[in-house]
């Protein structure tokens, strides 16, 4: 039970920021497909996916609390 | 060879999230964080007081150039926040002093011997100062009382200060709710900034510790990518710390130098509307 339990935490809680982080990605490669000038910007795209990491994080971090 | 790494080589993967207890000075307790956060401030100020005699025009390399290439990168990052780079140049000293700091306690936090290596009473000597909570939130606690006070400076008085979260007049119902969301937010930015520290590096040292665990044998080659994904995130963080800091503390500062400039117009009465509106046409 508690192994389901642990599953479900981790499935549910990557989710989010993996649907976030190919939410980033697939506009950066819009807008560079669009004007190849703004693959600048990859730096910036990399910070918006450290921001959205913290929750995915988060969720695993849950699972040393939970016992 | 293999305890080098932060396996325990046990019956399980080392995974501390708290830190642990490793000296006792008159009844103050000292953790393995605090001990290895003393250690990481003595390497910066030793190593810096030498760097900053050998700085020269020319580059000459070596250390000494890595250390101007991260001064002159948060030089640029606070001086692209301000709208005034004057304004921000007092700030500068604080948060490249911050910014190498967190890179240092999160890179030596790396080295082989950090973790299980030595030990105390079987708890770790050595542990990241940056993958525990209390010195992610004293880092967070300390860097919004700076921004803090450097707002309420710069926009002259605490009666201002809280003025300039409300859009509008605080009387209307709207902006009176707005406002003290905005001033909510503000509190959780404390928290936001060090949980996102400390995760980020405790979760790291337990995914190389599940590893190295997992490899068995070969386990320096099956923790190696993690290590160095880690280096990496190391340095993301402690840039995204510091910029986010400097954000904050731009948003107030650049507020100030705003209502000087625009004319006081009424946002309920008065809305301004463009004067050509251009249609686009395909």
């Amino acid at each position: 039970m508690e192994i389901i339990g642990y599953g479900l935490m981790l499935g549910l809680g990557f989710i989010g920021p993996g649907i976030g982080i190919g939410l980033i990605g697939s506009s950066y490669f819009n807008a560079v497909g669009r004007n190849p000038e703004s693959s600048k910007f990859f730096g910036q795209a990399i910070v918006f996916v450290a921001f959205i990491e913290l929750f995915g994080l988060l969720a695993f971090a849950s699972t040393f609390i939970i016992s | 060879m293999f305890s080098l790494f932060a396996a325990s080589g046990g019956d399980g993967p080392a995974i501390h999230v708290a830190p642990a207890e490793v000296f006792n000075i008159g009844g103050i307790s000292i953790t393995n964080s605090m001990f290895y956060g003393w250690i990481v401030s003595l390497v910066l100020i030793i190593a810096f007081i030498a760097i900053a005699k050998r700085v020269t025009i020319l580059p000459k390399g070596g250390v000494v150039q890595f250390v101007e290439a991260g001064t002159s990168f948060i030089t640029g990052v606070i001086e692209n926040a301000f709208d005034d780079p004057k304004k921000g140049r007092r700030y500068i000293p604080y948060f490249v002093t911050l910014f190498f700091f967190i890179l240092l306690s999160n890179w030596l936090g790396l080295l082989p011997g950090v973790g299980e290596a030595f030990t105390v009473s079987e708890n770790p000597l050595f542990r990241p100062f940056t993958a525990d909570l209390n010195g992610t939130l004293a880092a967070g606690i300390i860097t919004m009382l700076v921004v803090y006070s450097a707002s309420i400076r710069e926009l002259g008085g605490v009666r201002k200060y809280i003025r300039h979260f409300f859009i509008g007049n605080p009387l209307n119902p709207l902006y009176l709710i707005i406002g003290l969301l905005e001033m909510f937010t503000d509190l959780t930015r404390v928290l936001s900034l060090s949980l996102r520290l400390f995760l980020n590096v405790a979760i790291g040292e337990v995914v190389i510790a599940v590893f190295t665990y997992l490899g068995g044998s070969l386990a320096p080659v099956a923790a190696l990518p993690f290590v160095l994904l880690e280096l990496f995130v190391g340095f993301l963080q402690a840039y995204i710390f510091v910029m986010l800091s400097v954000m904050y503390l731009a948003i107030a500062v650049n507020h100030a130098h705003d209502e000087h400039d625009a004319p006081e117009v009424d946002p309920l009465t008065e809305i301004t509307v463009p004067e050509k509106m251009e249609l686009q046409t395909r």
